[in-house]
């Protein structure tokens, strides 16, 4: 329980300076240091304490909850403080004068939020928003920063990450499950008959969990990737990647650990199998990315290290004829390879925000990518630049309900039968963007399904237009084509996982 | 009402009604009582520039300042509309605030008050500050050093800065959710920081910074309370604040932190008020019981100053202990008090019940519903119920006191002595008997009444305890009412239209009467002479006297009676009836048809409750007119739960002279009743002189042997009335004869002087006949009389009229 300024003076400060009645340790969870020279401290007896960092000694101590204070963070400003506690609450704590117009100024604890259930493991204070992060996500605007009412004045939360964590073996048709420290590998049940639209179909063949994976040790798994011919399976954690070779024998799954996987830098932000199950590409912290080839029966190489990123890597789209590599990094730069010849292709204009999704088509090899702001380009990679679609969507500017969703895209796939489809999905709609077909502005309705089927055959064709959108899974994590006919849809409700938490904090409730 | 807002020592200052009232502090004994507002005192404040100062505001529209120490007002200052609260900052030099009623709202507004030499002075001169404020006191405060002013009402705060002439409002959201209201109950502002604390009616405490931004504001959220905070009040460095609400607890809040609070609970009832004394060694809260509790610096219970506690519900009606002569009734919730008429002070408090009382809202808890005492005080009968409706639990409990603790000592507790609510219970009220033959009788909604005895215990130590002997019933109806004679020879109950007269040796059933239609709602056996008769009130406001001789209806009145009450130690009986939205007061004796004494429009509240309790000695009442008022004093408890009592003193008050009386009256403590009694006389007094009606005085029948023995003896064993009724006669006949001329003289002489008190019985007579003109109108007669009764009264009517021929 101490804190210190950088060397060469240490400084230290017992924050568990006060005996407390009950002998429990105290833990001092977050610091941050104010530019006045103020320590402020959260501790484990949900305390926030101001403590002059040169005497070591403390200034002001508020207790802001019976239960520990976990994280911490200051505005910008430093005028305001937000705290967060392990019943899920958060408190914020301003900066005020003592009299009105008056010089002194005093830290004095004011708003509470409860947007959590449980911990609040992490806070971040922006000029105009409290953020704060532990089972779901959730940004508290500040609605005296606001300065209109709008979209930025309200309440946004996020349950589940933008980022994939289902990989899907197309030709296997199998499923790998990312949890945070084990995988599960399931093989999806089929059905022979045909039915309407709605209907519920019996299945000749159950779906099956054929294996469960444990990651060893504390580390979580940050990625995980099956081949598409489900032979192959990779994951990673912070410090080590693992590939396996999965063998089906039977009914029976068996997986073996392939020796001699190159030592990588740690850690890897994704993990790629090639259309043909031939190479892997991984992504790694260090911006570049490698590509190891799989030896049959149960071996890999490296092949090539792909540079040219100045940041980490986090997302991957190889194309569907092993031609080319688009790989996106931190400072949101997109950049093309050629696989044929190991050479750096282009880099796709940046854009000033990051990139949620990114594919690139089977046929035509145009580069789809989603921005986290909704924004959707399509970029051609053998002509390095955008397509004439993309360039008329730009101009015309995309419709406004489509805009002002919360959930970025997290996937995009292609329609084999259509190539003029994309299909893209974020947490609650799942979209066939449909590029034969009109765009649509703002004074038409942009979910007009529902309203497309009541309508006669030739009115509907008029109000067609290009998004195709389908609310119907909730909250949705993976989408893909199977094939032609078979569209694979996860979806997570969250009262499964919810029951399954454990209870935040014991405490007594009024009236229980 | 009351409301101590300004506590200094060794003084307590609190407004009570129409007067402002100090208290030691160290005694808790009341030191002065300062009166001269024409009505309500709203709002005390001391003078911030001279602490031995007190402003009083009042409904009469006036402001009155007052050396409290002393106890005499300085100065009178006439606003001219009814002022609802004041307020005394400091930073105002020669000005108050007080909310006066505009319309259907509120404003607040600065008073100049005027200097002047005289005693009464004018104050016109008024500005406004805020519109549409809360006429509650608690609904605005003052800032640090007078610089701003709050006013909460419904969901909105408002801030008026003097200086700078900024005035900023706040709105919370009127959505309820999750149980949530935000409406405010209240506001006080920090001493010494620019901070306000807001108390809201979900229990919700509220602490607003930085309120002179209109974006930029914030307040942190202080939350114990479950119900609505009912006040609030910051120490005086604004380190502490203290909340009370419905739970009676007192919270103290350290440094506005929601973490660091203290308790202090179990204060008896809900915290009204929440008062701190200016140096900050005590606070004072009041309850809604009409209590104040004082209370430590440490937060530790000092002392309370109580007088009668307000109950929320007075079910077991006034009672007097015999042994105390204290007043019983409800006291705390389960509790019985014992309160003290001579002193204004609870005796005691008995836990009945004796359970924890939750302070919760629609929660079912026992209460304490009917209470009786044996004739010597010696044995309680208390009765509990829950208050479910449907399936009452019922607990029947006998006390007896014991002597050596001085206190009642539970001797038996009986569950489900009846399958419905209890709605009567009395002791066999015999002095003379011995112990043993103590008898309890208790009726039920579950159509029986119920007659428990004393039985020994079968263990060496011979203790009793008490079970149900008998159980009667009439016709499945249910039991209503039940009293003893005074012999304890009869027993009365009715049951819904039926008064049933039962054998208490051998509980035979004697006789039955009715008078329907309506239901009986009261029922009293006469006293002394008159202990042949049963008086009995029914719904239909019907009064009833009942010849227990003749079994027959004696006479009856046409009189929405709602209390009835004997005295105990007199023939007399009280009735209080309410009719139109006033209660008035008919004393009469049941063998008499003509009531002795009348007040009209006694309150305008609905009386409850009535209660003769015996004087320890009887006092000299020179007027008849209050002569039933010798030997007992009557009380009176209203919906309200305000103690009255009628007072001869201010009949002897009009005696003298109306300028000398005035003055008197300034400078005694009358009570609210007395002046508007002595009011009502004066009026009359002048009707009177000018209708100058002839002069009938009724000599009272003085000690004739004969009379005496009439009178002396019990009912039941006397002869008929027609029988005694010519000896009766002619033994007022020979007094008559005896009287010699000077005698006759002199007492021409005391007529003439008594002639107002005289034309008072005039008046008497004249309200009588008021009274019928206005039940005829009902289409209904005001006496019923029997024909011998008829017969009877013709005669006595003959003999008068030649005696007074005589003169």
């Amino acid at each position: 329980s101490t804190t210190w300024h950088p060397p060469p003076e240490v400084t230290r400060i017992m924050v568990n300076h006060r005996v407390e009645k009950a002998k429990r340790e105290c833990v001092v969870w977050a610091i941050a240091l104010l530019s006045s020279g103020t320590v402020v401290s959260a501790d484990s007896f949900g305390r926030v304490q101001f403590w002059d960092w040169q005497q070591g000694t403390l200034a002001e101590s508020h207790t802001v909850s019976s239960s520990a204070a976990l994280s911490l963070a200051v505005s910008e400003k430093e005028d305001s403080i937000v705290v967060g506690t392990s019943t899920g609450a958060t408190y914020q704590l301003q900066l005020l004068p003592v009299k009105l117009g008056g010089l002194e100024k005093r830290w004095v604890r004011t708003k509470p939020f409860q947007y959590h259930s449980h911990d609040v493991r992490a806070v971040a204070h922006s000029p105009s928003a409290l953020i704060s992060g532990g089972t779901t996500l959730v940004i508290r605007p500040l609605m005296e920063k606001v300065q209109k009412k709008g979209y930025d004045a309200v309440l946004r939360k996020f349950t589940f990450p933008h980022r994939r964590l289902v990989s899907c073996a197309r030709k296997a048709r199998l499923l790998l499950f990312q949890f945070s420290q084990h995988l599960e590998l399931w093989r999806l049940g089929s059905t022979e008959e045909t039915g309407k639209d709605g209907e519920v179909l019996p299945l000749c063949r159950m779906p099956e969990h054929l294996v469960q994976l444990k990651s060893k040790g504390p580390e979580h798994i940050y990625c995980s990737c099956v081949s598409p011919c489900g032979t192959w399976l990779g994951y990673s954690t912070a410090s080590r990647f693992h590939l396996y070779r999965v063998r089906c024998d039977g009914d029976g799954v068996s997986l073996r650990k392939v020796p001699k996987v190159p030592k990588l830098l740690p850690p890897a932000y994704q993990l790629q199998f090639s259309a043909d199950s031939d190479s892997l590409f991984v992504a790694s912290a260090r911006g570049s990315v490698h590509v190891l080839q799989l030896l049959e029966p149960g071996g890999c190489k490296l092949l090539h290290i792909a540079c040219g990123c100045s940041e980490a890597v986090y997302l991957l789209a190889p194309s569907a004829d092993g031609h080319w590599l688009a790989a996106v990094s931190g400072d949101w730069a997109i950049h093309v390879y050629n696989l044929k010849c190991f050479k750096h292709h282009c880099v796709v204009p940046t854009y000033n925000c990051a990139v949620s999704a990114l594919a690139i088509h089977p046929s035509t090899n145009n580069l789809v990518i989603a921005y986290s702001d909704q924004q959707l380009v399509e970029f051609s990679i053998p002509e390095k630049q955008y397509t004439g679609w993309s360039r008329a969507l730009q101009s015309r500017g995309l419709h406004r309900a489509w805009l002002e969703r919360d959930s970025p895209i997290t996937h995009i796939t292609f329609n084999p039968k259509n190539p003029a489809h994309i299909l893209l999905h974020d947490t609650y709609l799942l979209c066939v963007l449909d590029k034969s077909l009109p765009l649509p502005d703002d004074s038409t309705l942009l979910m007009n399904q529902s309203t497309l089927k009541q309508l006669p055959e030739t009115a509907r064709k008029r109000q067609l237009h290009a998004f195709k959108i389908c609310k119907k899974f909730q909250p949705l994590l993976f989408m893909d084509l199977l094939d032609e006919n078979c569209l694979v849809v996860v979806e997570r409700p969250i009262m499964d996982f919810k029951t399954q938490l454990p209870m935040p904090v014991q405490q007594k409730k009024f009236g229980t | 009402r009351w409301c101590p807002r300004g506590l200094r020592l060794p003084y307590l200052l609190c407004a009570s009604g129409d007067f402002v009232k100090v208290y030691s502090v160290s005694t808790e004994e009341t030191l002065r009582l300062m009166g001269g507002h024409a009505d309500l005192v709203t709002g005390i404040q001391l003078n911030p520039h001279n602490h031995m100062q007190l402003y009083s505001s009042s409904l009469d529209g006036t402001i009155k300042l007052w050396d409290f120490m002393d106890g005499i007002p300085i100065k009178t200052f006439t606003v001219g509309s009814k002022l609802l609260a004041l307020y005394a900052p400091a930073s105002a030099e020669d000005s108050v605030f007080v909310v006066i009623p505009k319309k259907d709202t509120f404003q607040l507004v600065s008073v100049k008050l005027a200097k002047g030499a005289g005693q009464d002075l004018e104050a016109k001169e008024l500005s406004v500050v805020l519109d549409g404020v809360g006429a509650s006191m608690k609904h605005i405060a003052f800032g640090r050093e007078g610089e701003y002013v709050v006013s909460v009402k419904d969901v909105n705060l408002q801030v008026y800065f003097f200086k700078r002439k900024l005035l900023n409002r706040f709105s919370l959201s009127t959505l309820k959710t999750k149980g949530g209201d935000n409406n405010f109950s209240c506001v006080v502002c920090h001493p010494t920081e620019d901070c306000i604390a807001t108390g809201h009616a979900d229990g919700k405490i509220r602490l607003w910074r930085n309120f002179h931004h209109r974006k930029e504001y914030t307040y942190s959220t202080l939350h114990w309370h479950h119900d609505i905070v009912m006040d609030l009040a910051f120490s005086v460095e604004g380190t502490r604040l203290l909340s009370g609400g419905v739970e009676s607890v007192l919270v103290q809040w350290h440094n506005e932190s929601s973490c660091q609070k203290d308790f202090l609970p179990r204060l008896g009832s809900p915290i009204e008020y929440i008062s701190m004394s200016s140096d900050g060694a005590l606070c004072c809260t009041l309850h809604t019981d009409n209590r104040i509790t004082i209370i430590n610096s440490n937060l530790r219970f000092s002392r309370s100053i109580q007088g009668l506690i307000k109950s929320r519900d007075v079910k077991t009606g006034l009672v007097v202990d015999p042994r105390t002569k204290a007043l019983v009734l409800n006291g705390e919730p389960g509790h019985l008090q014992f309160y003290s008429l001579q002193s204004d002070q609870q005796l005691f408090s008995l836990d009945i019940v004796q359970r924890q009382y939750i302070h919760q809202a629609g929660l079912k808890q026992s209460d304490l519903v009917k209470v009786a005492f044996s004739a010597r005080g010696t044995w309680l009968a208390t009765v509990e119920e829950s208050e479910e409706v449907t399936d009452p639990e019922l607990q029947l409990k006998l006390w007896f006191y014991n002597e050596e603790t001085q206190s009642f000592k539970l001797n038996t507790r009986i569950n489900s002595p009846h399958d419905n609510h209890i709605t009567d219970m009395c002791f066999r009220d015999m002095n003379e008997l011995e112990e043993d033959s103590l008898i309890l009788v208790t009726t039920g909604r579950d159509c029986v009444f119920k007659v428990w005895v004393m039985v020994e215990d079968t263990d060496p130590e011979g203790n009793v305890s008490w079970s149900c002997d008998f159980v009667g019933s009439y016709h499945n109806y249910q039991a209503t009412n039940c009293c003893f004679s005074e012999d304890g020879s009869l027993l009365a109950v009715s049951f819904e239209e039926t008064v049933t007269v039962w054998d208490s040796l051998t509980w035979d059933l004697k006789c039955t009467f009715c008078h329907p239609p309506g239901n009986i709602r009261n029922i009293c056996f006469g006293r002394q002479t008159c202990s042949k008769y049963l008086i009995g009130a029914t719904d239909y406001g019907f009064l009833c006297c009942w010849n227990l001789l003749t079994c027959a209806l004696e006479w009856s009145a046409h009189l929405n009676v709602v209390v009835l009450q004997p005295d105990p130690l007199s023939e007399h009986i009280a009735a209080v009836s309410w009719l139109s939205k006033e209660s008035s007061l008919f004393v009469f004796k049941p063998n008499e048809p003509r009531p002795i004494y009348i007040q009209r429009n006694l309150c305008k509240e609905k009386i409850l409750l009535a209660a003769f309790v015996p004087r320890d000695e009887p006092e000299i009442i020179s007027s008849e007119k209050y002569y039933w008022l010798r030997r007992s004093q009557l009380f009176f408890l209203t919906d309200t739960q305000e103690l009255m009592t009628l007072s001869t003193k201010s009949l002897e008050e009009r005696l003298t002279p109306s300028s000398k009386q005035l003055a008197v009256e300034e400078s005694l403590p009358v009570t609210p009743f007395s002046l508007l009694l002595g009011k009502h006389r004066r009026q009359q007094a002048q009707e009177d002189t000018e209708l100058g009606k002839p002069v009938v005085h009724n000599k009272q029948e003085q000690a004739s042997p004969a009379v005496k023995e009439l009178l002396h003896t019990p009912a039941h064993v006397l002869p008929s009335a027609s029988f005694l009724c010519t000896i009766f006669i002619n033994s007022l006949l020979i007094s008559k004869e005896n009287k010699s001329a000077e005698e006759i003289a002199d007492e021409v002489e005391v007529e003439s002087e008594k002639a107002e008190d005289d034309s008072d019985e005039e008046d008497v007579t004249e309200m009588e006949q008021e009274d019928t003109s206005h039940t005829e109108l009902l289409g209904e007669m005001t006496c019923k009389l029997s024909k011998s009764q008829e017969k009877e009264l013709r005669k006595i009517r003959k003999t008068d009229y030649s005696w007074i021929s005589a003169f």
